[in-house]
């Protein structure tokens, strides 16, 4: 029994415009939810082109299918998934090839599906359950005859070989699809032991990794009900689903501390420390879920992974981004820096919506920018929503701000000057105090704030530019 | 102030708050206020909006610090307790199996079990996250404090009312708990407090104590001086020991062992007479139990388990009660039997068991000699003055049996007796019902002894000791 998937028609006019160049193939990502019954495509994005230094490469084997540059199409699939909210995936992978390259496409895509899916949960702070699909999709269309070949692979099994798989198109696959939101507190402090600045990556892991299960065992409502059991999430729901509007569920996450790893323990864990870090703010969470008669648990699986993904996205990102600035400085410096803040966008047709991060000095420019590259589609700045979550506002005049973790004066500090900068309605400026990021500008290439850099070059320059104006 | 003997519902909170707090210097000045602090920061906490009570086993999500709001519509401020039962789901097993027997005993309160838990929605503030980095060498202590508080309450109680004492119980506890934990801080060496539960006697009804892990009763006396000063308690029995916590009616025993089976029996109906009981809790040891095959022989030995059981869940020892060869090791030990004794399959009777609790339990207790069974039934004044003073389990041994008498039902003016037997020679399994049914617990009258044979029996004394 093969799987079906149900693929949004507009994703199959993207396929149907994609240029190959002769000869050569092209490569790309599909990306939607599954569920047990059945799979839904609801996006699909052909991989970037990778700006290397200066020439083109020689073609390094016989035939063009060895020149797909695996790690730039794992790291696009890896870029890509963090731009999707809860309960949206990277699925699969499409392939475009000349019909004398069809025969080998199928090995191609199996190596491709298998490295995605190993560099995607690499640094994942949750675990596939049992119930979760493992199986991926690989499309593969003739560039001369657009005949598509559907087929699975269970990424869970690196010896499973390809199933048949159904591809059919549908208009408006995910219009009437509940969003679940919410926006949650997050204040994680986290011991930091020894001085090198991978233990400080480990340590921060760790601390994520012990939030990230309080929130998968939390008690969750939805819409104000419990999302315990197999219920069905919106009872009473119409026959038609066409017609309705996209509902949005509230949700709400009630924690415990209870930490089994502690156990019956008798006294305290004490740590000698070379410091702390603390996460602390508010993250702005959604997450979708398919409306073929969605259980209420998998509604709450959903929204909950998103709040782990989200804050774990931004502390990677910030990390990475550090490594790259601070380089070979060791040791932890004090100071209180913002993580990336979460803006959202709608996606191309289907009306979900994805996101972004920006960075303290960044705009919707950047944005726009990202969006365009990575997911190959235009967005006006301007439905950019970067109001969902409010940016971080440090004094100035203090230059770096040691807070103590007892101590609650600066965020009331924060808190007043944001109140004041709302009533303003300036447009808000970022101020990244003590993060050494406008050095970064004047040296490498390797300087934008999205990873990887290597085609951001003329991105980089204009944020040089743009550097120049800030105080 | 409610007593509890009219007391319809205990509301059980539970939950674990993570203390932690960074210490500088943990032998410095600084140390205590910042521990302190740390306390400050989760009784804020507890008084917050985010905190919210679930009750187990339902949907009912109740939010205390919000004017009380409700998942469930239906109930409001003006609530009373009572209704929340209508929400909550027995479980599958939920046996009212025994409402069949017609004298069956009224089981005490309901138990309503909740959870404690924090919202992490719903934020005041929307600035998204920072990272903030402090680089001073610091000793990092974590420990999960086991929030554990219960209140006795009428039905007709508002459940308005149960929850702000709930959250005024929270708040009080983690005053108890900074208490303990500077007390018996060493450095950076903390002892996780723990909460107890005890049912005094009226007033002062359900109350609970913090006590340190770890920390053994016996060094712990000065604390129960103080607290049975306070609660009026008497001086020379255990109230607040660890063991004497109070046993929710909802939770089963982990060992297995049936708790006091007599209960469950109403006592015969003599005119002019009074009922002289056990006072406290025993478990039922009896014959095959353990995995031990001791048919025919381990009656006494098991009618003094039976004893030492009394001791230990009356909080007058520590030590768990002995094995067959425990028994008889004590006995070679203190020179009454030789050392092949130990393994054997001899019969041992009163004067011996009176030994092994003298050995063993530190326990002294009278004998008392009865040569001929008719006799028994002139006891009653003796048996009535025991169980008032001491209540703990009699063993009486004679003829070829040992038994176990937990109380009589005696009339001083006409002196008609009843006994109330615990039979140790029953070899099935933990079934409350056949035990009660087939009389392997049961009100025997005098003619149950063999008249002819002498008996003795072991009447063990408290110690008087807090």
């Amino acid at each position: 029994m093969g799987r079906s998937y149900f693929v949004d028609e507009a994703v199959g006019e993207y396929l149907s415009g994609l240029q190959a160049a002769p000869g050569s193939c092209v490569t790309g990502l599909l990306a939607g939810q599954s569920s047990p019954q059945r799979d839904f495509v609801v996006l699909a994005v052909q991989t970037p082109h990778r700006e290397s230094e200066g020439q083109l490469k020689a073609p390094k084997g016989v035939s063009p299918l060895d020149d797909i540059d695996v790690e730039w199409v794992t790291e696009h699939a890896k870029q890509v998934s963090r731009m999707l909210p809860g309960g949206l995936c990277v699925l699969g992978l499409f392939l475009v090839t000349p019909p004398e390259l069809s025969k080998d496409a199928q090995n191609g895509l199996k190596r491709l599906i298998f490295a995605v899916e190993k560099y995607i949960i690499k640094g994942r702070l949750w675990e596939l359950s049992e119930e979760d699909v493992t199986d991926r999709v690989t499309l593969h269309i003739c560039s001369k005859t657009k005949k598509l070949l559907c087929k699975t692979f269970d990424v869970k099994d690196p010896k499973s070989s390809a199933k048949p798989a159904d591809w059919k198109y549908q208009t408006g696959i995910s219009s009437s699809w509940p969003m679940l939101t919410c926006s949650v507190e997050v204040d994680l402090q986290i011991p930091v032991t020894g001085s090198s600045s991978d233990n400080t990556d480990k340590c921060m892991k760790d601390g994520l990794r012990r939030w990230a299960k309080q929130i998968e065992a939390a008690y969750c409502l939805i819409n104000g009900r419990q999302a315990l059991d197999d219920s069905e999430l919106i009872s009473g729901q119409k026959k038609n689903p066409k017609t309705t509007n996209r509902q949005t569920l509230p949700a709400r996450i009630f924690v415990s501390d209870e930490q089994s790893e502690l156990g019956e323990r008798s006294s305290a864990l004490v740590q000698v420390c070379s410091g702390s870090m603390r996460v602390r703010g508010v993250v702005h969470c959604r997450a979708y879920i398919h409306n073929n008669k969605p259980k209420a648990r998998h509604a709450a699986q959903a929204i909950k992974r998103d709040i782990i993904n989200t804050v774990c996205s931004r502390v990677e990102m910030f990390l990475e981004d550090l490594c790259i600035n601070e380089g070979s400085q060791k040791g932890l410096c004090s100071g209180q820096q913002a993580l990336p803040r979460r803006v959202f966008a709608p996606m191309p047709i289907s009306g979900l919506s994805v996101c972004d991060y920006m960075f303290p000095d960044e705009s919707t420019a950047d944005v726009a920018e990202r969006l365009k590259e990575m997911l190959d589609c235009e967005t006006p700045e301007e439905d950019i929503d970067t109001s969902l979550e409010n940016n971080q506002l440090f004094s100035i005049i203090s230059g770096f701000e040691i807070t103590d973790s007892q101590d609650d004066d600066s965020s009331k500090h924060v808190s007043e000057i944001q109140a004041e900068n709302h009533k303003i309605q300036k447009p808000p400026k970022y101020y990244a105090v003590g993060s050494g990021r406008y050095s970064s500008f004047m040296c490498g290439p390797c300087s934008s704030h999205c990873s990887p850099c290597h085609s951001h070059i003329s991105t980089v320059f204009q944020l040089m530019e743009k550097a120049k104006m800030f105080v | 102030m409610v007593y509890s003997e009219e007391c319809d519902f205990i509301f059980r909170l539970k939950g674990i708050l993570e203390f932690a707090c960074q210490l500088d210097n943990p032998n410095g000045v600084q140390s205590q206020s910042t521990i302190s602090k740390s306390f400050q920061d989760l009784r804020s906490k507890v008084t917050s909006k985010n905190i919210v009570f679930t009750v187990c086993n339902s949907p009912v999500l109740i939010w205390p610090n919000t004017g009380f709001q409700s998942s469930v519509e239906s109930l409001t401020e003006a609530s009373a307790c009572g209704d929340i039962l209508q929400w909550i789901e027995s479980d599958d097993g939920g046996s009212k199996k025994s409402s069949k027997k017609k004298d069956k005993k009224k089981s005490g309160p309901t138990v309503v079990n909740m959870k404690l838990l924090f919202e992490v929605t719903e934020p005041a503030g929307n600035t998204a996250p920072s990272l903030i980095r402090v680089s001073t060498q610091q000793h990092c202590v974590k420990m999960p404090l086991p929030l554990d508080c219960a209140l006795s309450v009428t039905t007709d109680e508002r459940l308005e009312t149960v929850c702000t004492g709930l959250v005024e119980a929270l708040n009080k506890q983690l005053a108890d708990m900074e208490e303990v934990v500077l007390q018996y801080r060493k450095g950076s060496s903390f002892l996780v407090p723990q909460p107890f539960h005890f049912q005094l006697p009226e007033p002062a009804g359900l109350i609970t104590v913090v006590y340190p892990a770890g920390v053994p009763d016996s060094q712990l006396q000065a604390v129960r001086e103080d607290l049975h000063r306070k609660f009026e308690l008497p001086c020379d029995r255990p109230y607040l020991r660890r063991a004497n916590a109070f046993h929710f009616p909802d939770a089963a025993y982990k060992d297995g062992y049936l708790r006091n089976p007599h209960i469950h029996l109403n006592p015969p109906n003599i005119e002019d007479a009074k009922l002289y009981l056990v006072q406290g809790v025993y478990s039922y040891h009896h014959y095959m139990q353990d995995h031990v095959d001791d048919n025919g022989w381990g009656c006494a030995y098991r009618s003094l388990q039976t004893i030492c059981s009394w001791f230990q869940q009356q909080g007058y020892v520590e030590t768990a009660v002995p094995t067959h060869t425990q028994i008889q090791q004590a006995l070679v030990d203190v020179g009454d039997k030789e050392p092949r004794f130990v393994g054997s399959r001899q019969w041992i009777g009163s004067i011996e068991v009176q030994a092994v609790l003298n050995q063993l339990l530190g326990v002294t207790s009278k004998i008392m000699f009865v040569s001929q069974g008719s006799e028994l039934a002139t006891k009653g004044r003796e048996l009535a003055n025991h169980f008032q003073t001491e209540g703990t389990p009699v063993m009486i041994g004679g003829g070829v049996l040992a038994h176990t008498i937990l109380g009589v039902v005696w009339s001083e003016n006409t002196g008609q007796i009843r006994f109330l037997i615990l039979d140790p020679h029953y070899t099935g399994g933990e079934d409350l019902q056949t035990i009660t049914d087939k009389g392997w617990c049961g009100w025997k009258g005098p003619e149950f002894w063999d008249q002819n044979a002498y008996y003795n029996l072991c009447l063990p004394q408290r110690p008087k000791t807090i």
